[in-house]
C-alpha cells in the first residue's frame, strides 16, 4: 500500500463513496456538502482523480444505469480503498488529535490567554 | 432546448481534447455530471470549466501516455526496442568496423577500442600529437562513442534481460561522455554519428527503466527482428548521412536495362557500406542528393511498417527519436556558419539532458510502485 497522504479531494472522493455506490454527479455535490461547501469538484478534475483512484485499485464500477436517455455510472469503494480511507482518517485523528493536546498546553503555558 | 443543445455542443467539443478511447468510456458520462452541474439558463461553458476541462483531459492524456507503458503494444514495443537499439548501434559499429578495416587495416586493439577503423595507429598517434591527458579524455569519449565496446555490452546485457544493469550501462555513456567533454571544453557538436549513439543511449536507458518488459531480452524479439532491423538500419543510414550512391549512380537507361541495373547492382561498388553510413560522402548538395532517394526507400518503408502492426509503428516511432535528432542536428551544422561552441554544446546537449531528466523523473516515480509489494517505511498512522 503506498503511504503517502492522501490530497483533500482525494480523501472526500473515497469519503463521499465510504457509505455507498454514487454517480459522478452525487459525488461532487455530496464532496461540496462534506467539506462544507469549500471543495466544489468540477466534472474535469473528479473525473480525473476518479481515473487515478480506480488505476490504483481504490474505486471500482458498480454499476450503470440509463437516466433520461445518459448514461450514469456508480463507483464504489474497493475494500482496499475502504482499508486506504481508514488509514487516512486514522492519521488525520492522530494528527489533529496531538495539535489538539499541544494548543492545549500552549493555552496552559502562556496564562489562558487564546 | 437551444441553449441546452448549444451548451451540450460546448461541452462536447472541450471533451474531444480528451484521448478517444478515455472519451469512448467516459463522454456521455461526464456530459450528464455537466449538464447536471451546470447554471440555470447557462448558454456555454464558462471560462473555469473550459480550463479545467482542458487541463484535466491533459493529465489523462500525459497519463495515459505512461500507463502506456503497460498496455499491450507499448509494452511490446519498448521491450522490443529495448533489444533492438543496443543490437543496432552493435550492427553498425560492425559494419562500420568490418567494412573500414578491410579497406585501410584494423589498426590495433587500442585504435579498434576507440573505434579509429580504417586509421591504424590512431590511438598511439593521439598521444604524439597532443598532451598526454588531452590525448587520454579524447580517446576516452571516443571510445564510448565511436568505439564497439559500449554497444556490445548494452546488447549483451539487453539480450540476457538484464535490465538495471542495461540501464545503468546505457546512461553512464552519455553522462560520462558530457562530464568528460565539458570539464574538458570539448565541443560537442562533434557529428551525427557521435550525437546519434548518445542519444541512442539515452533512449535506452529511458525504455529499460519503462519496459517491465525488456527483461524478457533475446525473447522479445520472437519474429520481428529481421524485418524491423532491416528498417532500423535503413533508418540509420539516413540518420547518418548515409546515401544509397549505387542505386543513383547507375545511370537510369532504357527500361529494358533492368535485368542489366540488378546485375550491377548485385556487384556493389566497394565501399557501399562506407557510402551507406556516410562515410566519405561529398559536401551537402551530395548529401542531400543521396538522401532524397534514401528518404524516398524509408518513406516507403515506414508507410509499410506504420500499417503493418501498433506493435512496429510504436517500435519505429522510438526508434527513430536519435536518428532524428542526430539528423537535424546534423542538417544544421551544415547549412548554418560554425557556431560558437557554447552554442553548438547546447544545441547537442539539451536533447540528451532532456532524454536523461526524463529517465530519472520516470526512475524515481516509479519507484514507490516497483517496491509497493516490499514492505517499505510506513507513514505514522498508515498500518
Amino acid at each position: 500500500m503506498s503511504s503517502r497522504p492522501l490530497r483533500e479531494p482525494t480523501f472526500l472522493l473515497l469519503t463521499a463513496l465510504a457509505e455507498g455506490p454514487q454517480h459522478g454527479y452525487g459525488i461532487m455535490t455530496d464532496v461540496e456538502r462534506i467539506s462544507g461547501g469549500r471543495v466544489k469538484l468540477r466534472a474535469g478534475t473528479l473525473y480525473a482523480a476518479l481515473d487515478r483512484v480506480v488505476a490504483e485499485g481504490l474505486v471500482e464500477d458498480d454499476r450503470e444505469e440509463v437516466v433520461d436517455g445518459r448514461l450514469r455510472r456508480y463507483y464504489r469503494l474497493t475494500p482496499l480503498g475502504g482499508d486506504r480511507l481508514a488509514a487516512e482518517a486514522e492519521r488525520l485523528r492522530q494528527n489533529a488529535a496531538v495539535a489538539a493536546k499541544r494548543l492545549k498546553l500552549r493555552h496552559r503555558a502562556i496564562g489562558g490567554l487564546p | 432546448m437551444t441553449a441546452a443543445g448549444g451548451l451540450e455542443g460546448g461541452y462536447r467539443r472541450l471533451l474531444r481534447w480528451y484521448p478517444p478511447s478515455y472519451r469512448g468510456r467516459h463522454e456521455d458520462e461526464i456530459l450528464g455530471v455537466l449538464m447536471a452541474a451546470a447554471q440555470p439558463g447557462q448558454r456555454r461553458p464558462s471560462a473555469r470549466e473550459s480550463l479545467d476541462l482542458l487541463w484535466s483531459a491533459l493529465k489523462i492524456r500525459i497519463r495515459m501516455a505512461l500507463r502506456g507503458a503497460d498496455s499491450q503494444p507499448w509494452a511490446a514495443a519498448l521491450a522490443l526496442v529495448g533489444v533492438l537499439l543496443p543490437l543496432l548501434m552493435l550492427l553498425l559499429k560492425l559494419t562500420e568496423f568490418l567494412d573500414r578495416g578491410a579497406q585501410y587495416g584494423f589498426g590495433s586493439p587500442a585504435d579498434i577500442l576507440i573505434g579509429a577503423y580504417g586509421e591504424p595507429g590512431a590511438y598511439a598517434g593521439s598521444f604524439q600529437s597532443n598532451p598526454h591527458s588531452v590525448a587520454l579524455t579524447g580517446n576516452v569519449t571516443d571510445a564510448l562513442t565511436a568505439g564497439p565496446l559500449p554497444a556490445l555490452i548494452l546488447a549483451v546485457l539487453a539480450c540476457l534481460g538484464w535490465r538495471r544493469a542495461a540501464a545503468v550501462c546505457a546512461a553512464f555513456v552519455p553522462l560520462a561522455y558530457l562530464g568528460i567533454s565539458l570539464t574538458n571544453g570539448y565541443t560537442l557538436l562533434a557529428g551525427p554519428r557521435g550525437d546519434v549513439t548518445l542519444y541512442a543511449y539515452g533512449l535506452e536507458a529511458l525504455v529499460l527503466l519503462v519496459a517491465a518488459g525488456a527483461a524478457q531480452g533475446w525473447r522479445a524479439l520472437r519474429w520481428q527482428p529481421s524485418a524491423l532491423l532491416a528498417a532500423a538500419t535503413v533508418a540509420a543510414g539516413a540518420g547518418m548521412n548515409g546515401g544509397f550512391w549505387p542505386l543513383f549512380h547507375v545511370a537510369p537507361t532504357a527500361p529494358t536495362d533492368v535485368l542489366q541495373r540488378a546485375g550491377r547492382l548485385a556487384n556493389l561498388p566497394h565501399g557501399f557500406i562506407d557510402r551507406l553510413f556516410g562515410i566519405g560522402a561529398g559536401g551537402w548538395e551530395d548529401w542531400l542528393l543521396y538522401q532524397g532517394t534514401l528518404v524516398t526507400v524509408i518513406a516507403v518503408a515506414l508507410v509499410t511498417m506504420l500499417v503493418s502492426s501498433p506493435v512496429n509503428r510504436r517500435v519505429l516511432l522510438l526508434l527513430a527519436v536519435p536518428f532524428a535528432l542526430g539528423a537535424v542536428i546534423y542538417l544544421f551544422s551544415m547549412i548554418s556558419p560554425p557556431l560558437p561552441a557554447p552554442v553548438g554544446n547546447t544545441l547537442a546537449a539539451v536533447p540528451l539532458l532532456l532524454i536523461l531528466l526524463a529517465t530519472m523523473a520516470l526512475s524515481l516515480g516509479r519507484r514507490p510502485r516497483a517496491g509497493a509489494d516490499n514492505p517499505g517505511p510506513a507513514a505514522p498512522g498508515d498500518t
